[in-house]
């Protein structure tokens, strides 16, 4: 195999790992959106307290590194479906916006909350992949990233096959399509939102763990990751779970490629032309689909 | 943020100062010069009997992990002062810390509200913080210790810099490279850096090393603080066949570099700047390859070192007065402000005016604060002729000793690091 070929095989399999980890945060974002029209900023905040989490099922609780994920995952979800339960149940027929106000303000107290229980040293989350690597066809890839994709083609399945086969996976949709229409067939629209909150909690957990699982640690900004999958969802069409699956693909695949060919393609731009390929692809999309690559064109903005 | 973290993880770099101070505050209590003045009249951080002085920091917040320790040194330190009677035998200091979160509005609100009751400021965590105070301490001619290895400090005369800035630790680097390390001015030398002031402080050093040696570097790599995936880079480097890499990073971004290095199989000689490790990277996953790969540039000796006297001293006194103490160098960073601010002290209670003037004065007619032997001497005293240490330690890692670093060469100092000029900021 060519150097060239094999330099760009490789970006490419960055940018699947980068983006199968957009794609899992992402479709945090879309599955809250899509069921309750909310915009959910905290979901960095649930990233990096599913990473902590799973640090301390890991690390304190000499967990084996896959139970430590379930757990974390389990009681991601428990906190999300707890904040709706507490919290935004209480809004139910307030703007939006209100409640968009609401989780931004949740995001700004989970860091602290994380800092006062785990400080703000870097920790290093014990797990079996760490930086080993696998050679395949005179390519090397790494664990951790052949992981990463794997559980979120996993992830992603079982969450299509729970939408379009379960009862409540149908619940869903009919309370994200017309919640007065679900509620008139018996739907509970309050189970069906702290649902929707406990599954992108879950996600946003996974996400953070198999993050906090790389060479670089775990420390309290692992959730600004969340920004940069912000722009996967909306590519993708911010009511699409697909979409947010595609986008986050396709963000990591412009930001890696982008990257790898900097210096041949992209050097009159600057240094990190890597950096805002995910927002000039944002604008570009909706510039042309306002309402994102697979998302459903009456979507309301906020 | 992160990248401005870099600046204060600068001190990082002060591994283990400990200091006497030339015609200051040592441990050998010398005098200053003059001392020929009467007793200090009361003024604002000074009532005839404690001596106020101000901490700028961040002690809640992600920074707080180099705040903490950072004031836990300059804690120690007067601690240990007042212990043999203060400053001058006589003189209490008493802290004033103030919370910046790092953040630099949130320090100019904390500098307004403390500077009536203080003296001075024995520290201003980070380059925003230092850069957002600093028209205020020229206007109330104010004299602050900033905890960042910026070159921009030596020619700021409300600044009391301690430690050889970034472009001096990778001028050494480098010439070590050359000289002893096995390159040579053919090698593909390249960089990897954070794209902001900390990255270009590093770029600044390398560009020097390249004009005194004479080779062009191979290819240069940016990134932003935070990134998450470096295969690009990475690749782009092996690409270019580069034999040694000087990497401008934080530990949280080093260790992903190394960790993507590491599964691609991409294997230079790293030499990295002071504040891209921590000690927590000795007890990762790439540990291993760091072992083999990577050396540190920063200054001082391995905490614990017995045989240089002042991290003898530190480490007894953080024992006696900070028992829960780390190893970390940020506490030495800390340590060692403490130990510079107190010699200016010295020199103004010798001189019999410890009031804002007073203090700037003392300054200049600091003179040579020697770092026993841990890092450089600072010559003080007029900006122009400031002359900061030129001198680096080159570590290897090792998961064996308390912060994971081993000396691979001690407080050298490369021709092209004493011909280096620093230029005033702006």
């Amino acid at each position: 195999m060519s150097p060239e070929l094999t330099a760009f095989l490789t970006n490419c399999f960055a940018g699947l790992a980068l983006g199968s980890t957009y794609a899992l945060v992402a479709l945090g974002f879309v599955v809250i959106y899509k069921s309750t029209g909310v915009i959910n900023f905290a979901q960095g905040g649930l990233l990096a307290l599913g990473a902590y989490l799973g640090y301390t099922f890991s690390e304190n609780l000499a967990l084996a590194f896959g139970l430590s994920i379930l757990f974390a995952c389990l009681a991601a979800a428990f906190v999300g479906a707890g904040f709706e339960r507490i919290v935004l149940r209480r809004m139910v027929g307030q703007p939006p916006f209100a409640v968009i106000m609401i989780t931004i303000g949740l995001l700004f107290i989970i860091e602290p909350v994380l800092t006062a229980v785990w400080g703000f040293d870097n920790l290093q989350v014990p797990n079996p992949w760490n930086i080993q690597t696998v050679e395949a066809g005179g390519l090397v890839f790494g664990v951790r990233d052949l992981w990463t994709i794997g559980i979120t083609i996993a992830v992603v399945t079982a969450f299509f096959l729970f939408f379009r086969f379960s009862g409540f996976g149908l619940a869903m949709r009919a309370t994200a399509f017309d919640p007065e229409a679900a509620l008139a067939q018996g739907i509970s629209a309050k189970k069906v939102y702290a649902v929707s909150w406990a599954i992108a909690a879950a996600l946003a957990a996974l996400a953070g763990i198999t993050l906090a699982a790389g060479p670089g640690g775990l420390s309290p900004s692992i959730g600004f990751i969340a920004l940069a999958a912000f722009p996967a969802m909306i590519l993708g069409g911010m009511d699409s779970p697909a979409g947010a699956v595609l986008g986050g693909i396709v963000i990591g695949l412009a930001e890696a490629l982008t990257r790898g060919y900097q210096d041949q393609l992209f050097s009159w731009a600057g240094d990190n032309v890597s950096i805002i390929v995910p927002y000039l692809l944002m604008i570009v999309i909706l510039l042309i689909r306002p309402y994102g690559l697979l998302g459903t064109k009456d979507v309301r903005r906020i | 943020m992160p990248h401005n973290r870099l600046a204060l993880a600068a001190g990082f770099a002060a591994l283990v100062l400990a200091v006497s101070a030339c015609g200051g505050a040592g441990d050998s209590g010398g005098g200053s010069g003059g001392g020929d003045a009467g007793t200090p009249g009361t003024t604002a951080g000074f009532d005839g009997t404690t001596i106020k002085l101000g901490v700028l920091s961040p002690l809640s917040g992600p920074v707080a992990v180099i705040g903490l320790p950072l004031t836990a040194g300059n804690k120690v330190w007067f601690d240990h002062l007042n212990s043999t009677g203060g400053v001058a035998g006589k003189y209490k200091v008493e802290l004033v810390q103030e919370d910046t979160q790092y953040k630099p509005d949130v320090t100019v609100q904390q500098y307004n509200k403390v500077k009536g009751n203080v003296v001075a400021f024995t520290q201003v965590l980070g380059t925003p913080s230092t850069l957002a105070v600093l028209p205020q301490l020229k206007t109330d001619k104010v004299l602050a210790a900033p905890a960042s290895l910026d070159a921009l400090w030596v020619r700021e005369e409300n600044l009391l810099p301690v430690g050889g800035p970034y472009q001096v630790q990778a001028i050494n680097a480098i010439d070590y490279y050359l000289t002893e390390g096995g390159g040579s001015k053919d090698s593909k030398i390249c960089t990897m850096s954070q794209d902001d002031v900390y990255g270009e402080a590093g770029l600044a050093g390398v560009a020097e090393a390249a004009k005194v040696h004479g080779f062009t570097v191979a290819n240069q790599q940016k990134f932003k603080a935070g990134t998450e995936n470096y295969a690009g880079q990475i690749q782009a480097l092996a690409g270019a066949g580069c034999q040694m890499v000087f990497l401008t990073a934080t530990p949280s971004d080093a260790g992903k570099i190394f960790g993507t290095a590491a599964q691609g199989r991409f294997a230079p000689k790293w030499y990295a700047q002071s504040p891209s490790y921590a000690g927590a990277l000795s007890k990762s996953a790439v540990a291993p390859y760091m072992q083999a790969n990577v050396l540190i540039v920063s200054e001082g000796t391995e905490w614990g070192d017995t045989n240089v006297p002042g991290m003898k001293d530190m480490v007894e006194r953080a024992t006696k007065f900070a028992p829960a103490q780390q190893p970390d160098y940020y506490f030495a960073f800390g340590y060692n402000q403490a130990r510079a601010m107190t010699a200016v002290l010295e020199k103004a209670v010798a001189k019999g005016n410890l009031s804002r003037d007073g203090i700037l004065a003392a300054s200049k007619e600091l003179g040579t604060v020697t770092f026993d032997g841990l890092t450089g001497d600072y010559k003080y005293g007029s900006v122009d002729d400031r002359n900061p240490p030129r001198t680096s330690t080159l570590f290897a890692i090792d998961p064996a000793k308390p912060f994971g670093l081993k000396t691979v060469k001690y407080n050298f100092t490369s021709d092209a690091a004493k011909n280096y000029e620093f230029k005033k900021a702006g």
